[in-house]
């Protein structure tokens, strides 16, 4: 969708009006000015021609916002080129609303703690600790949930980053059908596999262990 | 703070002394003048992407002057991050910066040693604020992220040793320097920043060939001149036309302020054309 | 930093503070002047078993004690000093003899509690205050005893009580009062012989000359706090108003009235008096820091039109976007009146400049403070 051949930007450089464009990552407004922030290459993405109401709302929104302004991003080139460079990648935090996935690390009562691995589709190099706490677990009979029956150490979870919690941890939730657990092993070692929304099962020993599984793709 | 960790020679050593040849007289006089216009700041070699590990990182070295004896600034920064907050930290929306500055202990005519030393730290703090202002701190929540600055190799004359203060103007060269080459491993890092912040270094000084007023110099070096009234140390952003730190240290008059002002204005020069040099960098960087 | 010590407001509070104070005039949240300082009390030599020393204590509570120990010490001589021993040895003898001294002559610490004393905030103010000891050379030269000895002065600065707010100006009011009533014993030997000193105290001589009517005729320097906010400029900023500031700097300024001036103005009248004085005040600027200001690190407002807890934002859309592009940060918006937003990038030029004028200029406010040290009772 990038309609203008990409420019290199480096930060500070002018990149428009703010009332032309949309600032995307990697840009910043000063003095209704849009300037570059990062150093890297500009892309210019069209806003997507909305195609009608795909779905009825079931929410009362406001009326569309003048969102329909091209956004202006810089975006930092991975450095494929050079051999000494093995594809460096910027780094890319946790944000409210994504989607990450991430290993349970240890379990208590009240919580899981858990650590941040990947983040939308990027792997992420530094280690964010998260904390999917019992009320965050799943949407419905919240008070009815056991943290141990819902996820174990080890297991590979897909959840939602809820908030950005204290100065420790990410807060994440699981509480969607596609969110939860997406790999375990069994007690004994074995790599198993979902039969129902709330049950793995040992493919050898055929005995079932409780998680909040994930609903598959 | 005593350094525990290593065996480090006596203290209070001296530096070997330098016998005069053939018996010539002890020339008392700087023997080095000032070649540049005073407007000319030294050529610079700046390069980033030279340490693969971390996440930014530059190189910059300033020329060494033609004469002997004389070396350039070289430096070497090192970006890591954005990284998670240890966890005793508090929270915070923005992103935490340290910045370290160390000299080598081989980089100035007096060794140091291995702890940073009170004007490290000085620097340091003084780099901090410098890039504070540079970078969009709320882009990343909850992170930190080192700035670590090696002096390889410091801006001093091996032959002379008397010039009084010598090592404060040493420093201000050495904080312009560092202010470049972070800013230009920053954005190398990929850190978000309202502009490429330079640093640039401005002095009032009185030289003894020409006995006329004190003149301002841009990038001074302090063995070439007499005697320096005054220096200043500015950070500047070109295209917000913005200072983010000011350092100045001399002694001029209250009532001439204008002087006072030049001698800022001549800093902030000496940071543009810094900054055309980190400018032209980066643009390698990317291409 | 100790100016980044986490100041608990609101963005809210922030927005208010910095509104009020950009104000003309600007509304202090404690009602003094732009350019009014706090109200202290400063006693002098308060410690007997020291050469000078001084105590502030700020209305707020916030108290410092300096003491100044001095030690006689051999003068390690230069090496290219040794290295001229010919015929004109007196001549670079008399050269000598108005030397200057070095800066490893004084040492100079700050404690305050709460922060390691190698934490680099406490490294910056004491490099801050001995920055502007040092700047002109003269206060080391006061220190020379003869061409082998001199006095090694150890400044110690001590805040009391933990800082309530950028605690610089206590510390170098405090400073500048200790070294005023600085005595150092009175030198009995001459020439460049092992030095001795007369035993009574009442002889010795203050490291800062006083005239017969006890008038200081030179003063210590003294380093200001200097804040912008908006349009205005505000002096000695507590805590809160730091915390809005869009730019700080710390200005250290000297005096050094000449001798004569001041001796001349003894016993005249006070009209005169007053003229001798605007002349004989000559203030010297002798350096100038940027603090950087603990507004870079308040939490920012968030406006209405993108506050999702307000019904305004696209909560359904917004979520979905921002799971595309995992890198978009919380959106870039323009400036909202009233919500607050901390500083990005620095000041103008022209902005610092109108600080340091603002303080310098002839009656500004580096005058007063100076008017109001001499009102201090040295004893």
């Amino acid at each position: 969708m990038t309609t203008s051949a990409p420019t290199l930007a480096i930060p500070g450089q002018l990149l428009g009006h703010a009332s032309k464009y949309q600032p995307g990552p990697g840009t910043h407004i000063h003095e209704s000015n849009l300037y570059a922030s990062l150093l890297g290459t500009i892309h210019v993405t069209q806003p997507a021609k909305a195609p009608g109401p795909v779905k009825r709302l079931t929410k009362i929104t406001p009326a569309p916002a003048p969102a329909e302004l091209p956004t202006i991003s810089v975006t930092v080139p991975t450095r494929s080129a050079g051999a000494e460079h093995q594809q460096k990648k910027r780094e890319v935090l946790p944000e409210v609303g994504n989607v990450v996935l991430c290993r349970v690390i240890r379990i208590t009562p009240r919580q899981a703690v858990v650590a941040i691995l990947v983040c939308g589709d990027t792997v992420l190099d530094a280690e964010w600790q998260g904390l999917i706490r019992v009320q965050d677990v799943r949407a419905t009979e919240k008070d009815r949930v056991k943290i141990y029956e819902s996820f174990r150490p080890g297991d590979i979870v897909r959840a939602e980053v809820i908030s950005l919690g204290d100065q420790a941890n990410y807060y994440l939730s699981t509480a969607r059908n596609e969110l939860g657990v997406i790999l375990a092993t069994s007690e004994a070692g074995n790599a198993m596999h979902p039969v129902n929304w709330k049950e793995y099962r040992d493919p050898e020993t055929g005995l079932l262990e409780l998680r909040k599984v994930a609903k598959p793709y | 703070m005593a350094d525990r960790r290593r065996i480090n020679g006596p203290a209070g050593a001296t530096i070997p002394p330098v016998f005069d040849e053939d018996g010539k007289q002890y020339e008392h006089k700087v023997a080095k003048i000032r070649d540049r216009a005073p407007t000319a700041i030294r050529k610079m070699f700046l390069k980033t992407g030279v340490t693969p590990s971390a996440s930014g990182s530059a190189y910059l070295e300033y020329e060494s002057s033609a004469k002997s004896g004389v070396s350039g600034l070289k430096l070497s920064c090192t970006v890591h991050g954005p990284r998670s907050l240890p966890r005793s930290s508090p929270f915070s929306p923005h992103i935490v910066l340290s910045t370290h500055v160390k000299y080598a202990p081989f980089a100035t005519k007096q060794r140091r040693g291995y702890l940073r030393d009170p004007s490290e730290r000085d620097l340091g703090t003084h780099l901090e604020t410098a890039l504070r202002g540079a970078i969009i701190a709320d882009r990343w929540p909850k992170s930190g992220v080192d700035i670590i600055i090696s002096i390889i190799e410091g801006d001093q004359d091996r032959e002379t040793s008397k010039f009084q203060g010598d090592e404060t103007w040493d420093m201000m060269n050495a904080l312009s320097g560092c202010i470049t080459v972070a800013s230009a491993a920053l954005a190398d890092a990929g850190i978000d920043c309202v502009d490429t912040v330079a640093g640039g270094v401005a002095a009032l000084v009185q030289d003894t060939s020409d006995d006329s007023t004190p003149r301002i110099v841009l990038d001074p070096i302090p063995s070439e001149h007499e005697k320096i009234l005054g220096a200043c140390c500015v950070a500047y952003l070109p295209i917000r036309d913005e200072v983010t730190n000011l350092w100045f240290k001399g002694d001029l008059p209250a009532s001439d302020i204008d002087l006072y002002t030049k001698l800022v204005e001549s800093g902030i020069q000496a940071s543009r054309n810094g900054n055309r040099v980190l400018v032209e960098c980066l643009g390698e960087t990317v291409a | 930093m100790a100016s980044q010590q986490h100041v608990l407001l609101s963005p809210a509070e922030l927005a208010y503070l910095h509104d009020s104070l950009s104000l003309t005039p600007p509304l202090r949240p404690d009602g003094r002047s732009p350019t009014q300082y706090r109200p202290l009390s400063a006693e002098t030599g308060i410690l007997p078993g020291t050469n000078g020393s001084a105590r502030i204590c700020f209305a707020d509570g916030t108290e410092a004690i300096v003491g100044v120990k001095a030690e006689v010490e051999k003068t390690r001589r230069k090496w290219d000093d040794d290295t001229i021993y010919d015929e004109n040895k007196e001549e670079t003898r008399e050269e000598a003899e108005g030397a200057e001294g070095s800066s490893d002559w004084v040492e100079l610490t700050v404690e305050i509690p709460g922060f390691r004393d190698d934490d680099s905030s406490t490294v910056f103010l004491a490099a801050m205050l001995s920055e502007a000891l040092l700047a002109d050379g003269g206060f080391v030269r006061r220190l020379v005893i003869n061409r082998r000895f001199h006095w090694k002065v150890y400044l110690d600065i001590l805040l009391i009580s933990p800082p309530l707010s950028y605690p610089l100006p206590l510390l170098s009011l405090t400073t500048h009062l200790a070294l005023l009533s600085t005595r150092l014993p009175r030198l009995k030997s001459e020439g460049d012989e092992d030095p001795f000193f007369d035993d009574d105290w009442a002889a010795a001589p203050y490291l800062y000359p006083r005239s017969s009517n006890k008038k200081v005729l030179a003063r210590p320097p003294v380093t200001l706090l200097v804040m912008a906010v908006g349009n205005n400029i505000i002096f000695d900023p507590a805590k809160e108003e730091l915390a809005v500031a869009d730019v700080a700097l710390a200005v250290s300024v000297g005096d050094v009235s000449s001798s004569s001036s001041s001796s001349s103005s003894e016993g005249e009248e006070d009209v005169d008096m007053t003229a001798e004085e605007q002349e004989g005040r000559k203030l010297r600027l002798l350096s100038i820091r940027t603090v950087d200001p603990p507004s870079r690190l308040t939490p920012p407002g968030v406006p209405n039109a993108t506050n999702s807890a307000y019904g305004h934002a696209q909560v359904g859309e917004g979520g979905k976007t921002k799971q595309q592009m995992p890198e978009a940060r919380a959106a870039e918006s323009e400036a909202v009146e009233g919500v607050w937003k901390p500083p990005r990038g620095g000041a103008k030029a022209l902005v610092m400049a109108a600080l340091v004028q603002k303080t310098l200029q002839r009656g500004g406010v580096a005058d007063e403070v100076f008017d109001a040290l001499e009102g201090v009772d040295l004893g």
